[in-house]
């Protein structure tokens, strides 16, 4: 069958016009999305913030009283008093979680570089992390990183990826278990970090890989999972890490522990 | 003096430094700060950076225009990073702490300021 010319082309036009308001009609749609997307992490910023403030004052009184500021107290009133405070001080710490996710969300996070030892900051997570550890023994070694030289990065927010890594290496590995701190140097003169913080906690399933750096996403988010969180921790790593222009990835095995990497370039351009 | 918009802070720092014996003024927004500030001899701020009606780093500014600077000002913060350290001892805060500030620290630091 043969058309003529002008039929077709008037064909072709109307799937074209068809076409354009589909265009149209997704391009209306992702705006909407969009500023829906905003709205929420608006929301997110707000209701955290506020739900910061009461509680701040609720851990105040509470610590008023723990401290024997109001009359002493026998050892079962301090003891109760101090579930107040530490209930407290784990929500302020839920809630800043979803704030300093709420801001790398929206690109509101400039790194500040400065020249750092990255070795010396594993340490002082690691210290931090004493107590938690200990409870659980277990270990906790920096198997190498005295020759690593100094990086150019924004020290706090890496603070913040070292100390998200190592304290789930510690929620997820069971007692006596062990975790470790390696360096390596990669690329082709060197000029990228490796870091891996590894465990031999109870592992990643391979078809969690990727889940586990997603947003709210948690492997079990069962109402009775074990390990309760906000599920951005790894998240807002993943977004630090890139903010960074270094990758992040997990390689485990379900039962057998995990490890988690990340790259950091040590030569980044400098203004 | 404690400048904070929230009572529920500003009552519980209330009981906190009357038990340890300073006298406490409290201001909710700017302007009651800057007002307070001028019209009471004060020791020691301690400074909410978010107000209802603008910065607290501005009760600092208005107050050192008038010659009414206290002997020391602590800023409190939601949250930190963004340089936030930075602009306030900047603006001539003595420190920056992070509420909910511990109160232990929070009576070390201030002791330490006006000892």
């Amino acid at each position: 069958m043969k058309m003529s010319d002008g039929l077709d082309s008037a064909a072709l036009h109307k799937r074209l016009a068809a076409l354009e308001a589909q265009g149209e009609e997704a391009r209306r749609t992702i705006d909407e999305l969009k500023s829906r997307d905003a709205l929420k992490t608006q929301f997110l910023s707000n209701i955290s913030h506020d739900l910061r403030t009461p509680l701040a004052a609720i851990i105040t009184h509470a610590e008023i009283l723990r401290e024997g500021m109001l009359g002493s107290l026998n050892p079962r009133q301090r003891e109760s008093v101090s579930g107040i405070v530490n209930g407290g001080q784990q929500l302020i710490d839920m809630i800043d979680e979803i704030l300093t996710y709420v801001r790398s969300a929206s690109d509101q996070v400039a790194l500040i570089r400065t020249e750092f030892s990255i070795t010396e900051v594993v340490d002082q997570v690691k210290l931090l992390n004493e107590s938690l550890s200990a409870k659980k023994r277990l270990t906790i070694e920096r198997l190498n990183g005295d020759d690593v030289p100094p990086v150019y990065a924004d020290r706090d927010k890496l603070k913040h990826v070292l100390g998200n890594l190592i304290g789930n290496a510690i929620k997820f590995t069971h007692d006596g278990g062990r975790i470790w701190i390696k360096f390596a140097r990669r690329g082709r003169d060197g000029d990228e970090l490796l870091v891996e913080i590894g465990d031999t906690g109870r592992g990643i399933a391979r078809d969690h890989y990727d889940l586990v750096f997603r947003e709210f996403a948690q492997v079990d988010s069962s109402p009775s999972r074990p390990h309760h969180g906000t599920g951005l921790g790894l998240a807002i790593a993943r977004k630090l890490v890139e903010l960074h222009s270094g990758r992040i990835w997990v390689e485990s095995e379900l039962g057998k522990g995990s490890r988690f990497f990340f790259t950091l370039p040590l030569n980044p351009p400098r203004d | 003096m404690i400048v904070e918009d929230s009572s529920l802070v500003t009552d519980a720092f209330a009981v906190l430094f009357g038990e340890a014996g300073y006298e406490v003024h409290s201001a909710r927004t700017v302007a009651d700060a800057i007002e307070l500030g001028k019209r009471t001899q004060i020791d020691l701020i301690l400074l909410d950076l978010t107000l209802p009606d603008g910065s607290g780093l501005d009760v600092l500014s208005a107050l050192r225009q008038s010659g009414q600077l206290p002997r020391a000002t602590l800023a409190m913060t939601g949250h930190t990073g963004g340089g936030v350290r930075e602009t306030c001892l900047a603006a001539g805060c003595a420190e920056v702490l992070t509420k909910p500030v511990p109160i232990r620290e929070l009576l070390r630091q201030i002791e330490r300021l006006l000892g």
